[in-house]
């Protein structure tokens, strides 16, 4: 089971039957039909070299859904004015491409659409994963785009027509032209300040000197206006909030800075720093910007919650089934769901039984029998047979919408761990000042000619440049590395919170699990099959279910084949296999006849399927859901870093319990509902502990986002991805390892560099105070601190040698 | 060196023309996408479906 190969297409592991397609002259392995189709329809459009061209696509990610014959009702008139608007024969729709990860997915969507007929442009934005489309509504359906996109694998969903931009895409705008001012007045002040440097050694004109000044005033003072404004935005905020974070230190350094050459520039002064504080600017608006990139690629909550609902359902009205797009549900309509098809609201259970899973809801790894009557949660899945439905609660009001507002409450919660280098750095800022506002009335008083001279050698020495730097450098070169380690930082303070973490706790079922259930045990009852044979029969007939247990047996290869399968609601699947009649299931529908006598016999704990021929009880199967192959090792490492490692989960006592005892876990908790998930957390927190939460489910969502730092693997649900501070990609654990290592790492950089930058000005003051530095060999000084602090910053985006082994 | 009294403003008066024209074109969408177009340029061959799947 170990060496299965990855699905060239969806790079999930090829369990089971194998798949063949042809490409490039290569015959490619693929995971199942679906995935087949969508190699061959890419393959045969011409456009094989996606498969070159694409970033390694995170596992599943791409696989295409089951159903892709869901779409047709979007071709009807009425959905054009819902989705879309027409003008002179064009028609404008905007659709969310779900599953859409990388350029190379841009250019196949763009290049299949353009062929469609009727298809006048389209156009796809990876950043906001929207597509705008102009089609000519007479020829082409929004349908038939929508389809079209998820038979490439994507999961698309209508918008309605949106007139502005999003909320991400003018936040990026406004950034791109702020850092644009930035860069341009810096280039133009250095270029000035050369000259103005260039003058102070070999002589200038005093008209000349004046003039360069007044020149640079008038290109730093947009960016100090416009693309600093941001810095002293958050400054005001942090003074506010009583909690002065990085940004109050830098503005006082911006104004001031500025300040002092806009006097330099009008009375003559001694010098100006023009360049300086453009460049601090443009520094910082470069991090800024790469943080703000990292956090797009987190996904928006609305689309969140909604890729997990269905996009369409059939409404039943006086007796006729139409199907409806589901945003336009509401409470008391009744729904028919199919087998296989996510519940879209919440509601009561009118006509089917049927089991449903609710792994993503609440971590229960076992699927529930429902019954009419019964409730039914929105965004859990419809296992067993088709079921009507009367909706009761929709969108925000669902138990979904509930878990996603106490996500964003917890986040708004969120213990705010003011940053140690921020408070030396704002305390050190007030200090100096206070110095400087010293020297300049003591200076006055014994020579008061020397007395501003002296005082800007002081405030350049001291300048704040190293210190304000030391921070945002090292969390900037963290940044980068951890993303060449497949993570992805989306909130920068989330590095100091795991730095110094004491707790590190786990989600079970999907995080420390893969949420796929293995067959652990297997016993004959009877001579007439052994083990080995039940497991093949049992394999042949489960290759046919979609029951979620059936997964356990899909990586078994087998030779039996099975006909005339059915599967009975609630109780079991029936199949024929070499002329035999076989039932799979519970144990009182595998063997009905069977007495309940002796075969109780200590056994593993986990859900069990019986197998029988209807007379006598042949076989059992004990499944249970298997741990990541790197957990054990994984947890290890944290417990030798002397982190307290524990599990909480919603599944039940028994599955955590024996996932506990395998990996070693003291600590663990069941049968959480998201509540007591993050009342965990609160109780931890109180006790002074730091917490780092790892976790996938929408339940652990509100535990992520109050956690001190959070991770969340790329194939957990979209809620949990966008309450998490870390996307961790790929299918082992051993990332968080190397995140909280790298935090280490940095916050030992930040400490050093704030030595450096301390230990500078603690010995280069007293010089100055005491009138013994020009402004100019301050200002070398001062340029020598801050490279120094960006160069030792570096250190941390080189990978060391033991990282790259484990990377490999 | 007169001349620079002429010469820097006018320089400016460029600078100022290029934060214009790069406003303009960042506020009509030019620069949402910045990855897709560096790929394009790799991605757009005429390639049609024939060449590659035989």
């Amino acid at each position: 089971m170990t060496d299965t190969a990855a699905c060239f297409h969806c790079a999930l592991p090829v369990l089971g039957q194998r798949y063949a397609v042809r490409i490039d002259g290569h015959a490619r392995t693929v995971c199942c039909p679906g995935c087949k189709a969508v190699a061959e329809l890419i393959r045969d459009s011409g456009m094989a070299r996606y498969y070159t061209l694409r970033d390694a696509p995170e596992p599943g990610r791409v696989r295409p859904e089951d159903d892709a014959g869901e779409w047709q009702v979007f071709n009807r008139r009425d959905m054009l004015t819902a989705f879309a608007s027409t003008s002179g024969g064009k028609t404008a729709a905007t659709i969310y491409v779900g599953g859409m990860y990388c350029t190379a997915c841009g250019w196949l969507i763009e290049t299949t659409l353009r062929a469609v007929p009727g298809v006048i442009e389209v156009e796809v934005n990876p950043l906001t994963h929207r597509l705008r489309s102009l089609i000519d509504a007479r020829r082409v359906g929004l349908g038939d785009l929508l389809a079209t996109l998820a038979r490439l694998g994507y999961r698309p969903q209508p918008l309605a027509p949106e007139s502005k931009a999003t909320p991400e895409l003018s936040e990026q705008r406004t950034a791109l032209k702020r850092l644009l001012v930035a860069s341009l007045g810096m280039m133009q002040a250095m270029m000035f300040a050369v000259a103005l440097y260039a003058g102070e050694f070999s002589g200038i004109s005093a008209d000349m000197e004046r003039f360069l000044r007044l020149v640079s005033f008038f290109v730093t003072t947009p960016v100090v206006g416009y693309s600093a404004r941001p810095f002293f935005a958050g400054a005001v905020r942090g003074i506010r909030s009583r909690h002065p974070g990085m940004d109050v230190p830098v503005a006082i350094a911006i104004a001031a800075a500025y300040a002092a050459s806009v006097w330099s520039t009008f009375y003559d002064g001694p010098a100006v720093w023009y360049d300086s504080v453009t460049m601090f600017v443009f520094f910082l608006s470069v991090g800024r910007f790469l943080e703000m990139r990292a956090r797009h690629r987190s996904i928006d909550q609305r689309t969140a919650l909604s890729s997990i609902l269905p996009n369409t359902v059939s409404r039943i009205r006086h007796g006729s089934e139409t199907r409806i797009p589901a945003s336009q549900l509401v409470a008391g309509d009744r729904v028919r769901i199919r087998a296989g098809e996510a519940i879209p609201a919440d509601g009561r259970l009118l006509e089917g039984r049927t089991s449903v899973d609710q792994a993503l809801l609440n971590g229960e790894s076992r699927p529930l029998a429902k019954a009419p009557g019964d409730t039914l949660l929105a965004g859990s899945i419809n296992l067993d047979a088709p079921i009507l439905l009367a909706v009761s609660r929709t969108g925000a009001d669902t138990a979904l919408g509930t878990i996603s507002r106490l996500s964003d409450r917890a986040r708004y919660a969120r213990p705010s761990l003011v940053r140690v280098a921020d408070r030396i750095a704002s305390h050190l800022v007030a200090a100096l000042l206070l110095v400087a506002v010293l020297v300049a009335a003591g200076w006055s008083l014994i020579a008061a000619e020397r007395a501003f001279e002296i005082t800007l050698s002081v405030l350049v020495v001291t300048c704040p440049c190293a210190l304000a730097l030391a921070t945002p450098a090292a969390f900037a070169a963290a940044s980068t590395r951890l993303a060449q380690q497949r993570l992805l930082v989306t909130r920068g303070d989330a590095m100091e919170a795991m730095s110094r973490a004491t707790h590190v706790v786990f989600d079970k079922t999907g995080t420390l699990t893969r949420g796929l259930p293995r067959i652990v045990a297997t016993r004959a009852f009877t001579e007439a099959a052994d083990a080995e044979t039940l497991t093949a029969i049992a394999a042949a007939i489960e290759a046919a279910s979609t029951h979620p247990l059936a997964r356990a047996f899909a990586a078994i290869d087998t030779s039996c084949q099975a006909i005339d399968v059915e599967s009975l609601v609630g109780q079991g699947i029936v199949g024929t296999v070499d002329g035999k009649r076989y039932r799979l299931g519970r144990r009182a529908y595998a063997a009905p006849a069977a007495s309940a006598s002796g075969d109780e016999q200590p056994w593993p704990s986990g859900p069990s399927v019986y197998i029988g021929d209807g007379e006598s009880l042949l076989g059992v199967f004990v499944l249970a859901d298997e741990p990541r192959v790197d957990a054990a090792e994984t947890l290890a490492a944290l417990r030798s870093m002397g982190l307290k490692v524990s599990l909480i989960s919603g599944d039940r006592q028994a599955a955590v319990a024996r996932t506990a005892r395998e990996l070693g876990i003291d600590a663990f908790s069941a049968e959480c509902t998201p509540q007591d998930k993050l009342e965990y957390l609160t109780e931890l927190q109180a006790d002074g502990a730091i917490v780092v939460m790892i976790g996938d489910g929408i339940n652990d969502a509100p535990v992520l986002a109050g956690a001190d730092a959070s991770i969340a693997p790329a194939h957990a649900a979209l809620l949990a991805q966008t309450s998490a501070d870390v996307i961790m990609l790929g299918e082992r654990l051993r990332p968080v390892v190397t995140a909280i290592e790298t935090a280490r790492r940095t916050r030992r950089i930040v400490a050093q560099n704030l030595g450096w930058a301390i230990g500078y000005n603690v010995t280069a003051l007293p010089l100055a105070v005491a009138g013994l530095v020009p402004p100019w060999l301050a200002a070398i000084g001062m340029s020598f601190s801050s490279l120094i602090v960006v160069l030792n910053a570096l250190r941390l985006s080189r990978a060391g040698r033991t990282d790259r082994a484990v990377a490999a | 060196m007169s001349i620079l009294y002429v010469l820097i403003p006018l320089a400016l008066l460029v600078l100022g023309i290029a934060v214009w024209a790069f406003f303009w074109a960042v506020g009509s969408g030019q620069f949402d996408d910045l990855d897709t177009p560096a790929m394009r340029i790799v991605l757009d061959d005429d390639s049609r479906p024939a060449d590659d799947s035989q």
